[in-house]
C-alpha cells in the first residue's frame, strides 16, 4: 500500500510540466463605490482551476496560457466580473453584491460549492465566529451555532466527553458521532482516555462545514450515517506577511452550587430520621432505657465518629464540603500567535498557540500547546503542492469518573459536622469522614494524561487543462498518549496496598490517501457540469501497553520503577481499514436547475468476508425559482430555491474491529497460558444503513436582508447492529447481528437578518431551530421492550419510543397519613410497595428541540456579540437521588429539599418521612426525574477596535480589546447542578440524561487583547 | 488525454494493492477453527477451561459464598452494598440477579469449552489423550454439579425423576451456529446427577495425575464423594473418600491455620486454585476480608452466634480475627493473593466418618478415629462420636468454605425459617435464559 502511494506521488511529480506559451497579466482590484483596494479576491483563468489572489493593496499578477480567452474575478461580497485577456494590464472595479450570503463558499467532500448551488443541507460555521472562545473543545464552541447539531458536554470536567448528535441519535450500539475530516483527511476519534477532539486548536480553523443530509454526506459513504464535520484550516495568502497575536486571561467557576444541609440541619434531620425508624420498630429512643441498641444510639455514635475532634452537639463544625470540590476562580489563559503571507507562488500560514485552563474541579486541568504550518507552493501554472501539519501536546490533569468515591463531586456526601482537618492539620479521611474523602485523593493522587497529536497531510494537484485536474492527498493522524496514575497509601485506590501506580501507553496511527479527478466544464453558457471521481484508502492502527503495581516505599516515589509489587501488565494492538471508490456529478442548467448524483463503494475490514463492500448512492436536485421569469417581478424575493435529496449512508464504527469472527482469547491459569472463547462468529455482519430524505427551501427576501433555510428530513436506519441474547447453554451470552431499526425525523429552520446596516451602526441576527423525533422501530425482532431499571436509572429501549426513554415506576407522592412514599400500580391505584409499582414511560432524555440565537451589533469601534442557546423538552434523572435526596436513608448529606419532609399526619409534601435505614422512596422512579429544559447565555463578547488613526501611530494594522464570557447565565427549572449533563461513567447511546454527582458546566469570564501587524 | 492516463494507472495500481489490505486479522485472538486443530492448542484450551472454572462466578469464590449466604442461619450477616448477594442472603432473589446470571453463564461457558475439547480429542497426541479427556470430563462433571446444587431442588427432596435439573449439553457450539436446537429443555434432577456421575466415573479411570492445581484421580474421587453424599449413596461417598485418604499421599497440615492463606498447595489440598497478585481470583477474600487487607469493606460479618459454637480450646477459633469495629472476620480468607482451597483432605475424613457411621462400617478407619484426626489437630480430646458429633465437627471444620447450604439440604435441616427444600433456597433460572429460550425453558417454582 505504502509503496503504491509513493508510486503515485512519484508519478505526479514526474509528470511533464507543460510548456505551452504563456503571458502575464497584472492589475488592481478596487471597490467601485469607495475606490478602496480589495485584497484576497480570486482571479481565475475562465473555465479552469488555475488562478491567484489579489494582495492587500488590491494588486495582482497572473500567468495565463496564450489560448485563454478571459479571466474571472470574484470575491465574497461583490459581484463577479470577467475580462478578456487581450490587455496586459486590467483593472477591475467591483460593485457590492447583495447576495453575499448566497455566494459563500461551502466545503463539500472532495471539493467546494457556492451556497446558492447547493442541493444538500450543509451548515457552515466560520472559524472567525468561534475564534478565541475560552473553551477547550471545538464542539463546545459550535454549540448553539448550527441547526440540528446537538452538543452536550457530559459534565464540567475539562478535556472530557462531549456528545455531538447531528439530526438525532442514529444507532443503538454502534457509534453515534459524526465523522471528523480535517483538510480532507478523516481523523481518529479514538483515544485511550479523554477527548481526542480537544487536541485540535480551533483558532486555526477557517471554517466548519457540517454535512447533515445524506446527499451531502454520502460521498463519505460508510462513515457518514451520523453526519460529517469538515474542518478546513486557515490557508496562506499572498502579499505582505501579517501577524496576529491574541492573548487572553480569564477565570472559571461552576455555573451553580447545589447546596446541601448545614451542620445544624444535618444533625436535626439525622436524629429525626433515627427516631422515626425507632418508632416504627416500637422503640422510644428518648427513653434512656430503650436508648441502647436503638437507631438513635447508632446515629449519634456515627455523629461522634464523624465529628472528629469537634462536638456536633454544639455545632462546633460546619463544613461546606461542596465548596471544597471546586477551585475558586480557577485561572485560564491562552496565547495565540499566527503569521500569514506569501508570494504568488508560495503561501503560508503559521501558528503557535497555548491554552492553559484550570478546571473548576480540584485536580482537573488542561494545557495544550499546538503549532501549525500550512504551506502551498505553485510549481507551475499546472501543478501545485502543499502541506498542512499540526503538532499538539495536550496535558490533562484528570479526575475519576462520576461514580467513583474518589471523584471530587462525591465529597458532597460527607457530613457537615466533620472538620476538614484533624488537629495535626491533616485532612480527615474515612472512617472519620462518612466515605473516603476525595480531597485526600486529590492531595495524594494524580492522574496525568499527556497526548502528542500530529495531524497532517501533503497534497499535489495537477491541472491538465481548463477542464481537468487530479489531486492526490496523503494524510496522517498520529496520536501518542501516556496516562500516568499514582494514588498514595491514604487514597481510595492506594489503601491497603501502600499506594497504587499505573502507566498506560497508547499509540493510534491513521493514514489516509485520497486520489481523485475533478472535471469542470461550462457548455454553451447554460450547462454547468462538474464531476469528481476517485478512490480513498484508510487504515487505522492502535497499540496499547499498560503496567500497574503497588507497594510504593514512599509517597515521593511515584513511578512504577519504585513499585514493590508489579501487579500486572499487558499490551495489545488492533487495526481496521477502509477501501473506497467514489464519484459525484453536479449539473446546473441556466443557473436554475440543479442536479447532483453521487455514489460511493466502501470496503471495510470489520465486516464478514462476503459483506465487506457496501454501495452508498445519493441523488439531489434544486430549483432556483428566483431565476424564473415569473418571480423577476416579485421585488421582495431576492433568492428562492427548492431542494430535495435522498441518500444512503452507513455506519461501521463503534463495535470493535473483529466482530464478525468467532474468536478465542488468551487467558492464564497457574502461571501458564490458555485459550478461552470470546465471541460467536457472524460472517453475515454488515453495515448499519441509513436512508435519509430531505426537502428544503433556501430563501432571501428584501435584498437578502432576510435569508434563511427551512428543512424537513426523515432518516430511517436499518440493519442496526445489536448484541442479541443467545441461550447461555451455548457457552455464549450474545451474538452481534444486524437486526434493529430506528427513525429520526425533524424540522430545521435557519433565519439570518440584517436588522440595521448603517455606516456606523450594524446589527444582525442569526437564529437556528431544530426539532427532532427519534423512534425505535425494531429491536432484536422478538422483544419490543428492554427495560432498563437498574435501581438508579430507567433508560430503556422500547419499540415505538425514543432511544433511552425512562421506563419504570411512577412516584405518587407521600401518603399524608404515615409519610410513606407511594407509587402507582399498573392499574393506577397507589401502593407503598416499590415491588408492586407498575411501569410507565416517565420521561425522555432526548430533547424535542434545540435552538440558538446570536446577535451581532457594531457601533463605531465597538462590537458586541451575544449567543443564547437552548435545549427543550428533555428530562434528566438524578441517579444519585437515592443517596442525596433519600430521606436520610443513610448518612450521606442531603439536599435542601429534604427539609420539606413529611412530619405529621396530614402533612402534604413530596418528601417522604425521614427514616434511617428505612429505604423510604429511594429506588429509581419518576421521583428523581425533572425537566431538563434550559436557555443559556452561551457566549457574550464585547470588543473595542482601536481606531485606524491610533493604529497607524502604533504601527499596527488592527487592535482589539475584548471581554468575553461563557455560560454566564442559565435559565432552567432543573434543581441539580446543571441541566447540560450526562454522567460520564455510563454515557452511551442509550444511557442519556443521567446525573450522578456530575460537575456543573464551567462559567468563564475572560479578558483579551488581539493585535494585528 | 495521455496525461490523464498516468494517474489513472496509478489509481488502478492502488486499487489492486489495497483490496488485500482489508484482510486484517486480530492479534490478541485466534479464529476458533485454529483452536481445535492441534495438540498444543487443545491443551491450551484445557488450561483455559481451568481458568474459567477458577473464575469468581464459579469456584473462584462465589459458589462458596452463595452456599454460606443461603445457609447463614444467623451465624453470618451480609452487610455489603451489593444488592445481588444481599438478595441471596435474604432468600428473596430476583430473576435478573446478575450474580446468579453470571454463574449460570460462566458454568455453561466452561461446559462448552469441555465439550469442544472432548469433541476434538482425536487431535490430541495419543499419549496424552486420556489425561486431557479425563480433565475435560472432570471439569464438566464438576460444573454441572456446582450448578445443579444451586439451580435445582436438592436430591434429598425426592421426586428426582420429575424435579427439574439442568439443561444437559454435551456437544460443542461451533462456527457461530445458534439454532432452535439450542433451546434445550431441562433434564430431571436424576438425569443431571446421572450425567455428573457418568462424567466423573469416566474421568476417574483415565485422568491420572497428582492432587494440586489441576484435576487428578483424587480430585475426581473427592468430588464424587461429595456427589454421593448429596444423593445419599454413603457407600460411594465412603469409598471415594477412602481412595483419596489411602492413595493420594496427602496428609493433614499439622496446624489448622496452615491449610489457608497459602501461596502454594498445602499438604491437604486435593484441588486448590492458585491465586497470585497477577492472576486468579479469590472472591471469598474480596467479600469476607476487609480494606486493611486489600479487600472490600468487610461485606460478610461473622456473628457471635457462630463463634459460640466452638470450644474455647478449639484452635479453629483462633483463626478468627476482630477488626477495628469489633466485628469477627474469618481468618481463612484474610489475606490477598492467597490460594483458594476447593477441597481439602479434612473433608474426606469427615465424609468417610459420616458414611462409615451411617453404614455401621469402618472402611479405612473407624468414625471415631477419623473424627479424632480432625479434633486432635485443633487441640480437642478424643470422643466416641454420635452422628450429631460428626455433623457438628463437619460444620466447624468446613465453616465458611462453601459447604453449609448443601449440608443443610442433604440433611433436611431448616435455615432462617426456610425448610431444606424451600423454593427460596433454590436459585431462579436467570431471566435472560427464560427470555432467550423461546419458551422452552421452565422456571423454578416460586419465581
Amino acid at each position: 500500500m505504502r509503496k503504491s502511494i509513493f508510486l503515485s506521488l512519484v508519478l505526479l511529480l514526474t509528470v511533464n510540466v507543460c510548456l505551452l506559451a504563456q503571458k502575464t497579466i497584472t492589475g488592481k482590484i478596487t471597490d467601485a463605490k469607495t475606490g478602496k483596494p480589495i485584497g484576497n479576491a480570486s482571479i481565475m483563468v475562465s473555465g479552469t482551476t488555475s488562478g491567484t489572489a489579489s494582495l492587500a493593496d488590491g494588486t495582482f499578477s497572473i500567468v495565463v496560457p496564450q489560448d485563454a480567452a478571459s479571466i474571472d474575478v470574484s470575491v465574497l461580497g461583490y459581484k463577479s466580473k470577467s475580462a478578456s485577456t487581450n490587455a496586459s494590464t486590467i483593472n477591475f472595479m467591483l460593485d457590492e453584491s447583495n447576495t453575499k450570503i448566497m455566494d459563500e463558499v461551502i466545503v463539500v467532500g472532495y471539493g467546494t460549492k457556492i451556497k446558492k448551488d447547493l442541493t444538500g443541507n450543509i451548515a457552515k460555521v466560520k472559524g472567525a465566529d468561534v475564534q478565541n472562545m475560552p473553551v477547550t473543545n471545538l464542539n463546545q464552541a459550535l454549540q448553539g451555532r448550527a441547526a440540528g447539531v446537538f452538543v452536550e458536554s457530559n459534565n464540567g470536567k475539562v478535556g472530557e466527553g462531549v456528545k455531538v448528535l447531528i439530526r438525532g441519535s442514529g444507532s443503538i450500539s454502534a457509534s453515534n458521532s459524526p465523522l471528523y475530516v480535517v483538510d480532507g483527511i478523516p481523523i481518529s476519534t479514538n483515544s485511550y482516555s479523554g477527548n481526542p477532539i480537544a487536541d485540535i486548536n480551533f483558532n486555526d480553523v477557517e471554517s466548519f462545514d457540517i454535512l447533515k443530509d445524506a446527499s451531502a454526506a454520502a460521498i463519505y459513504g460508510s462513515r457518514a450515517a451520523n453526519g460529517v464535520v469538515l474542518i478546513t484550516t486557515k490557508k496562506g495568502r499572498s502579499g505582505k506577511t501579517t501577524f496576529q497575536v491574541n492573548s487572553q486571561f480569564g477565570i472559571n467557576n461552576p455555573t451553580h452550587y447545589r447546596g446541601f444541609l448545614d451542620a445544624k440541619e444535618y444533625v436535626a434531620l439525622l436524629r429525626e430520621a433515627a427516631i422515626n425508624s425507632d418508632n416504627l420498630d416500637g422503640v422510644d429512643p428518648l427513653d434512656p432505657n430503650q436508648y441502647p441498641d436503638s437507631w438513635l444510639e447508632f446515629a449519634e455514635g456515627r455523629l461522634d465518629r464523624y465529628s472528629g475532634w469537634s462536638d456536633w452537639r454544639t455545632n462546633q463544625t460546619n463544613t461546606n464540603w461542596e465548596k471544597l470540590a471546586f477551585n475558586k476562580n480557577a485561572a485560564t489563559s491562552s496565547l495565540d500567535v499566527s503569521a500569514t503571507g506569501g508570494t504568488d507562488k508560495t503561501k503560508f500560514y503559521l501558528s503557535l498557540s497555548s491554552i492553559n485552563q484550570t478546571g473548576i474541579l480540584i485536580g482537573n486541568r488542561l494545557k495544550r500547546v499546538s503549532s501549525r504550518i500550512n504551506l502551498e507552493q505553485t510549481v507551475s501554472d499546472k501543478f501545485k503542492v502543499g502541506f498542512n501539519l499540526s503538532l499538539t501536546q495536550t496535558k490533562t490533569g484528570r479526575v475519576a469518573v462520576d461514580n467513583e468515591f474518589s471523584t471530587p463531586m462525591q465529597i458532597v456526601a460527607l457530613s457537615p459536622v466533620t472538620p476538614q482537618k484533624d488537629l495535626d492539620g491533616n485532612n480527615y479521611n474515612a472512617p472519620t469522614t462518612t466515605y473516603s474523602n476525595p480531597y485526600v485523593d486529590y492531595v495524594d493522587g494524580k492522574y496525568n494524561s499527556t497526548t502528542y497529536r500530529n495531524i497532517g497531510n501533503i497534497f499535489g494537484q495537477y491541472t491538465f487543462n481548463s477542464n481537468w485536474f487530479f489531486r492526490s492527498e496523503l494524510g496522517v493522524d498520529l496520536q501518542n498518549q501516556n496516562d500516568d496514575q499514582f494514588y498514595g497509601a491514604n487514597t481510595t485506590y492506594g489503601n491497603g496496598s501502600n499506594g497504587y501506580g499505573e502507566s498506560d501507553w497508547y499509540r493510534g496511527l491513521t493514514y489516509n490517501s485520497n486520489n481523485y479527478f475533478n472535471f469542470k466544464k461550462k457548455i454553451k453558457e447554460v450547462h454547468d457540469l462538474d464531476a469528481v471521481v476517485g478512490m480513498s484508502f484508510q487504515q487505522y492502527n492502535s497499540d496499547f501497553a499498560s503496567v500497574y503495581g503497588e507497594q510504593f516505599p514512599t509517597q515521593q516515589l511515584q513511578k512504577l520503577a519504585s513499585a514493590g509489587l508489579i501487579k500486572g501488565g499487558s499490551s495489545n494492538e488492533s487495526a481496521s481499514a477502509f477501501l473506497s471508490y467514489f464519484a459525484r456529478a453536479n449539473y446546473k442548467f441556466n443557473n436554475k436547475y440543479l442536479l447532483s448524483v453521487s455514489t460511493r463503494i466502501d470496503g471495510s475490514s470489520v465486516f464478514g468476508i462476503d459483506r465487506r463492500y457496501g454501495f452508498f448512492p445519493s441523488v439531489s436536485a434544486g430549483w432556483v425559482l428566483s431565476e424564473e421569469k415569473f418571480l423577476h417581478n416579485v421585488k421582495a424575493i431576492s433568492f428562492l430555491k427548492l431542494r430535495a435529496s435522498w441518500g444512503l449512508t452507513g455506519n461501521a464504527d463503534g463495535f470493535g474491529n473483529f466482530a464478525s469472527r468467532g474468536l478465542w482469547d488468551g487467558s492464564a491459569y497457574n502461571g501458564s497460558g490458555g485459550l478461552v472463547p470470546s465471541q460467536l462468529a457472524n460472517p453475515d455482519l454488515r453495515w448499519e444503513k441509513s436512508n435519509q430524505t430531505d426537502i428544503g427551501i433556501d430563501f432571501g427576501i428584501f435584498n437578502n436582508k432576510i435569508s434563511g433555510e427551512i428543512d424537513y428530513y426523515s432518516r430511517k436506519t436499518n440493519d442496526l447492529i445489536y448484541n442479541i441474547p443467545v441461550p447461555g447453554n451455548t457457552g455464549y451470552s450474545s451474538k452481534t447481528v444486524n437486526v434493529g431499526s430506528m427513525e429520526n425525523s425533524g424540522f430545521e429552520f435557519v433565519l439570518n437578518t440584517e436588522n440595521i446596516s448603517k455606516k456606523n451602526f450594524k446589527w444582525s441576527t442569526s437564529f437556528n431551530f431544530a426539532a427532532n423525533k427519534n423512534k425505535i422501530t425494531k429491536l432484536d425482532g422478538e422483544q419490543t421492550l428492554l427495560a432498563g431499571n437498574d435501581g438508579r436509572y430507567l433508560n430503556s429501549l422500547i419499540v415505538g419510543q425514543s432511544i433511552g426513554v425512562f421506563y419504570g415506576p411512577k412516584y405518587a407522592g407521600v401518603d399524608p397519613t404515615n409519610g410513606d412514599a407511594l407509587y402507582y400500580k399498573q392499574d393506577g391505584t397507589k401502593t407503598n410497595d416499590y415491588n408492586e409499582a407498575g411501569n410507565y414511560i416517565v420521561g425522555n432524555p432526548n430533547p424535542k428541540c434545540i435552538a440558538g440565537i446570536s446577535n451581532t451589533v457594531s457601533y463605531k469601534g465597538f462590537d458586541l456579540s451575544v449567543l443564547f442557546q437552548g435545549v427543550f423538552g428533555n428530562q434528566i434523572m438524578n441517579g444519585a437521588g437515592g443517596f442525596m435526596s433519600a430521606s436520610f436513608d443513610w448518612f450521606d448529606n442531603q439536599t435542601k429539599d429534604q427539609l420539606n419532609r413529611w412530619r405529621n399526619p396530614g402533612d402534604i409534601t413530596n418528601v417522604p418521612q425521614l427514616r434511617l435505614g428505612g429505604g423510604n422512596g429511594i429506588s429509581a422512579s419518576s421521583r428523581y426525574i425533572e425537566d431538563g429544559d434550559y436557555v443559556r447565555l452561551k457566549n457574550i463578547t464585547l470588543a473595542y477596535n482601536i481606531p485606524a488613526s491610533t493604529l497607524k501611530r502604533l504601527k499596527l494594522t488592527s487592535a482589539k480589546i475584548y471581554v468575553t464570557g461563557v455560560n454566564l447565565l442559565t435559565f432552567t427549572n432543573y434543581t441539580g447542578w446543571d441541566p447540560e449533563v450526562n454522567t460520564d461513567y455510563r454515557a452511551s447511546n442509550r444511557n442519556q440524561g443521567g446525573d450522578f454527582y456530575a460537575a456543573p458546566q464551567i462559567k468563564n469570564y475572560s479578558f483579551g487583547l488581539n493585535l494585528g501587524f | 488525454m495521455k496525461k490523464i492516463f498516468i494517474p489513472l494507472t496509478a489509481i488502478i495500481l492502488l486499487i489492486t494493492g489495497c483490496a488485500k489490505q482489508l484482510d486484517i486479522l486480530p492479534t490478541q485472538s485466534v479464529d476458533e477453527s485454529l483452536v481445535f486443530d492441534t495438540d498444543a492448542n487443545i491443551k491450551a484450551a484445557l488450561n483455559g477451561a481451568y481458568d474459567l472454572a477458577s473464575s469468581g462466578d464459579l469456584i473462584g469464590g462465589n459458589t462458596q459464598m452463595y452456599s454460606e449466604l443461603l445457609g447463614a442461619g444467623g451465624e453470618i450477616t451480609w452487610v455489603g452494598t451489593f444488592n445481588q448477594p444481599d438478595e441471596i442472603y435474604n432468600k428473596s432473589i430476583l430473576t435478573n440477579n446478575s450474580f446468579v446470571r453470571n454463574t449460570y453463564l460462566s458454568g455453561y461457558r466452561l461446559i462448552n469449552v469441555c465439550n469442544n475439547i472432548i469433541a476434538s480429542i482425536d487431535k490430541v497426541n495419543a499419549s496424552d489423550r486420556d489425561a486431557v479427556k479425563g480433565q475435560a470430563l472432570f471439569l464438566r462433571g464438576m460444573a454441572y454439579f456446582e450448578m445443579v446444587k444451586l439451580f435445582a431442588k436438592p436430591y434429598s427432596a425426592g421426586n428426582t425423576s420429575t424435579n427439574l435439573g439442568l439443561q444437559i449439553v454435551t456437544t460443542p457450539t461451533i462456527n457461530g451456529q445458534v439454532t432452535a436446537a439450542n433451546n434445550v429443555p431441562r433434564s430431571s434432577v436424576q438425569q443431571t446427577y446421572d450425567q455428573i456421575i457418568a462424567d466423573l466415573t469416566a474421568a476417574k479411570t483415565i485422568i491420572g495425575g497428582d492432587a494440586g492445581e489441576y484435576g487428578s484421580e483424587y480430585a475426581v474421587s473427592a468430588v464424587l464423594s461429595r456427589v454421593y453424599l448429596q444423593t445419599g449413596n454413603y457407600a460411594g461417598a465412603r469409598d471415594e473418600a477412602n481412595n483419596v485418604i489411602e492413595n493420594s499421599g496427602l496428609s493433614l497440615e499439622s496446624d489448622y491455620s496452615n491449610a489457608f492463606n497459602n501461596t502454594s498447595a498445602s499438604s491437604e489440598d486435593i484441588y486448590v486454585l492458585p491465586v497470585t497478585a497477577q492472576d486468579g481470583s479469590n472472591e471469598m477474600h474480596t467479600y469476607w476480608s476487609i480494606l486493611d487487607y486489600g479487600a472490600r469493606d468487610g461485606d460478610v460479618e461473622v456473628n457471635q452466634e457462630h463463634i459460640d459454637l466452638y470450644d474455647a480450646a478449639d484452635a479453629r477459633l483462633a483463626l478468627f480475627y476482630i477488626d477495628d469495629n469489633d466485628i469477627y472476620r474469618s481468618g481463612k480468607w484474610k489475606f490477598q493473593y492467597k490460594n483458594l482451597p476447593v477441597i481439602r483432605l479434612a473433608e474426606m475424613y469427615l465424609n468417610r466418618a459420616e458414611s462409615n457411621f451411617r453404614l455401621n462400617s469402618s472402611v479405612g478407619a473407624s468414625a471415631d478415629d477419623d473424627i479424632d484426626m480432625i479434633r486432635s489437630r485443633v487441640g480437642l480430646p478424643f470422643i466416641n462420636v454420635t452422628l450429631l458429633d460428626i455433623l457438628n465437627e463437619r460444620r466447624l471444620e468446613l465453616a465458611h468454605e462453601g459447604q453449609r447450604i448443601h449440608d443443610i439440604k442433604r440433611l433436611r435441616l431448616a435455615v432462617d425459617g426456610f425448610d431444606y427444600d424451600a423454593n427460596e433456597l433454590v436459585f431462579p433460572i436467570p431471566l435472560r435464559e427464560i427470555n432467550a429460550s423461546a419458551g422452552v425453558l421452565v422456571q423454578n417454582d416460586g419465581y
